[in-house]
């Protein structure tokens, strides 16, 4: 199957998030998946059974977030409720989305 | 006329009559009512103009009104609609063109214009110094200029118009917080560029979640199992809003940790330190800035534990005294691979530094930094430890260069960091000594040396057997002669052929690189390291300071960029000659001599600094 523009991610809980595969990059670790060798690669469809669904909402909201503001200086934050911030700190670690959302991996 | 009041007095006694300005005041009032009435179109009879507030009837109506006869009282009827017509059109004209009027238009259909300026009219507020009712709560009371009106255009009494001012003052603060402001953003990314962290794009998901814990702080009563790294920035973020307090620095004291670090102990007491001892048993590496606090009591807490500290980091402890830091040494010494210490001012001297070769057999890394009391005795005893690899000084006392010379000679071969902060005194046998001992070195940092020749650098680098440094810092060393700044026949300082010596000795491995204030590096030297040749390509370098060199142009910078494919941020600041330079996307250059300062570009950069 040749690359869809499109990947599916899917949470805990089944809930499927359909994101555009160029937001969801941001993260070394979904574009690790998406490398030629693994499943995930095949059908664009990654599993985060521990990741619950409105973490992982708030996770795709960030890489449009990102995607939409790549380019941009002065970029106003994302707001992240503060209930779920210690959680979104869980997801965020591991998806790797730490400092410097790297300059080069988009050239 | 009654007894006088103070006030009244005290005006006659200026010549200022209060009875004058009362009647001059009621006059206006008066004067001012007339015209309302007029506007208002009431019917001009006495009768209903008395029956209008308080006010008194003016001559001028009263005139109008004397009996005439019937014909001619007609005509003046006829008359004065007309007049009363055309002030009322007037009016209605004035009320439109203000604020308020168009104000109330936006929500309403323009339909009727008139109409709604008739209404507006009608209700023209009460003057000052009359009485009103309130609209809210119904109380009577006096008008004055401040009382505010309410949201259905009546008056305010005293007490709600105090209320309303405070909801708006919050409303006003919260809009505040929001925007920022034009300035406020830029002098934010500025600040950013300066503090290194700017980068194009958003932020990581990483830095915002950080960000929001760190302000609700309050509401977290444990950090869970977050792994270390993250922890750490936390405690970073928090100190930098020193917000590290008794309960907060609970939040990392996990007791399965073996690091901790405190990056702002200034709030913190003797036994908030004791408490991480306490409750972190297997520590192995502390690191405690501005600890105040941490004195003596907590030195004998330490030592009666079973605490084998390996790193020790600390800064503003000036409160330990020497017995006690030579009894830590002695008893925990053995376990100590680093210890750095800063701002210690008087306990830290050579006798303590005499102590270290004995009790500490596995240390490798040394910093006493901003040490008024260590002199060359004590320097000389930092030979004797045979197994340091970094060694970091930066000592009040000048010392002489031969005490750095023979420190070399001893330990020089397997060290990996020499950093000697602010050394007047050292000459180029300390550079020889470098270039006799040292084969290990990876950073090196000598600064503020006056006496140091370019000449002696161009002997440290050429054909040094020591492979190539990754950091280099030399800054301000340099000739300092108030009487004749251009000149420099004795080639003091690092010059253009230190310059290239150095480039040459480490081109493929340097990273960072300080020359800061080396003012005698000419234009030709640096367009020699930089010339645009596949042999003089920078890889590594990331970070490069060329502040205040003055020969610096803007070719120069190009030239830079162009040579150094990976450099992430330049600074230029007091390069006078730098002047309009075209910065590649995602690099930044800081400190050019403009009022924007610094420069960054983007190639599409429709966002950048001049929308707003």
């Amino acid at each position: 199957m040749a690359d869809s523009k499109y990947i599916t991610l899917v949470s805990d809980g089944g809930f499927e998030f359909v994101v555009l595969r160029e937001a969801a990059l941001v993260s070394p670790t979904i574009k690790g998946m998406l490398r030629s060798q693994f499943s995930e690669a095949q059908t664009g469809r990654c599993e985060f059974p521990e990741i619950n669904a409105t973490v992982l909402e708030k996770v795709v909201e960030y890489f449009y977030y990102w995607y939409r503001n790549r380019d941009k200086e002065d970029v106003p934050d994302m707001d992240i409720p503060v209930e779920m911030c210690l959680e979104l700190l869980m997801a965020a670690d591991y998806f790797n989305l730490d400092a410097k959302p790297a300059l080069r991996n988009m050239a | 006329m009654g007894p006088q009041s103070a006030l009244t007095d005290f005006l006659a006694s200026h010549n200022i009559s209060a009875n004058q300005i009362r009647l001059d005041a009621d006059a206006r009032r008066r004067a001012a009512e007339n015209e309302q009435d007029d506007a208002n179109n009431q019917s001009n009879d006495q009768a209903s103009v008395a029956s209008i507030a308080s006010a008194a009837p003016t001559p001028a109506v009263s005139a109008d009104s004397a009996p005439t006869t019937r014909g001619r009282r007609a005509a003046a009827a006829t008359l004065r609609d007309e007049e009363a017509r055309k002030k009322e059109q007037k009016a209605i004209d004035k009320i439109k063109a203000s604020k308020k009027f168009q104000k109330r238009k936006r929500g309403i259909d323009s339909e009727d214009e008139d109409d709604l300026a008739r209404a507006l009219m009608g209700r023209a507020a009460p003057l000052p110094g009359q009485q009103e009712n309130c609209e809210n709560c119904g109380t009577r009371f006096t008008v004055t200029a401040y009382s505010r009106s309410g949201p259905d255009g009546g008056l305010l009494c005293g007490p709600c118009s105090k209320e309303l001012a405070k909801e708006d003052a919050t409303k006003k603060k919260k809009s505040k917080k929001v925007t920022g402001g034009a300035v406020g953003k830029r002098r934010q990314l500025q600040s950013n560029i300066l503090d290194g962290t700017y980068s194009l794009g958003a932020k990581s998901l990483m830095t915002l979640c950080i960000e929001t814990l760190s302000k609700n702080i309050d509401l977290a009563e444990d950090l869970g199992d977050l792994p270390p790294s993250i922890v750490d920035k936390i405690a970073r973020k928090l100190s930098k809003h020193r917000l590290l307090d008794s309960r907060t620095l609970s939040l990392f004291l996990q007791p399965t940790t073996d690091e901790v670090r405190v990056y702002d102990g200034a709030k913190l007491g003797s036994d908030d330190f004791i408490r991480i001892f306490q409750t972190v048993p297997g520590l192995k590496k502390l690191k405690v800035r501005n600890g105040i606090h941490f004195k003596d009591q907590v030195m004998d807490y330490l030592m009666s534990r079973h605490i084998e500290l390996e790193d020790l980091y600390l800064h503003g402890a000036n409160l330990v005294s020497e017995a006690k830091w030579k009894e830590f040494l002695q008893h925990k010494g053995h376990a100590l691979r680093s210890l750095r210490i800063y701002f210690t001012d008087r306990h830290v001297n050579d006798e303590l530094l005499s102590v270290f070769a004995a009790t500490c057999p596995s240390l490798t890394r040394l910093k006493i930094s901003h040490n008024q009391e260590v002199t060359g005795a004590g320097v000389a005893a930092i030979g004797d430890i045979k197994t340091l690899r970094h060694l970091s000084l930066d000592l009040r006392n000048e010392l002489h260069s031969d005490v750095y010379v023979d420190l070399l000679s001893k330990i020089g071969a397997q060290l990996e960091t020499l950093s000697l902060t602010r050394v007047r005194k050292a000459n180029n046998t300390v550079l020889d000594a470098i270039h006799k001992h040292c084969r290990a070195l990876v950073k090196l940092r000598i600064t503020e040396s006056d006496e140091m020749t370019d000449a002696g650098f161009v002997r440290l680098f050429r054909g040094w057997a020591n492979p190539g440094l990754v950091f280099v810092d030399l800054q301000k060393c340099r000739q300092l002669d108030s009487a004749r700044p251009r000149e420099n026949p004795d080639g003091i300082g690092l010059c253009s052929n230190g310059f290239r010596a150095l480039m040459e000795h480490s081109a493929k491995t340097l990273r960072d690189l300080n020359v800061h204030g080396c003012r005698h590096i000419e234009a030709a030297a640096f367009e020699d390291v930089f010339r645009a040749d596949s042999s003089k390509v920078y890889e590594a370098m990331a970070k490069l300071e060329i502040s205040f060199c003055e020969e610096v142009t803007d070719f120069v910078v190009g030239s830079v960029f162009r040579s150094c494919p990976d450099l992430r941020e330049l600074n230029v600041f007091g390069c006078m000659k730098v002047r309009d330079v075209r910065v590649p996307r995602g690099r930044i250059l800081v400190g050019v001599p403009n009022a924007r300062g610094m420069v960054i570009e983007g190639d599409d950069d429709d966002d950048g600094d001049d929308d707003e």
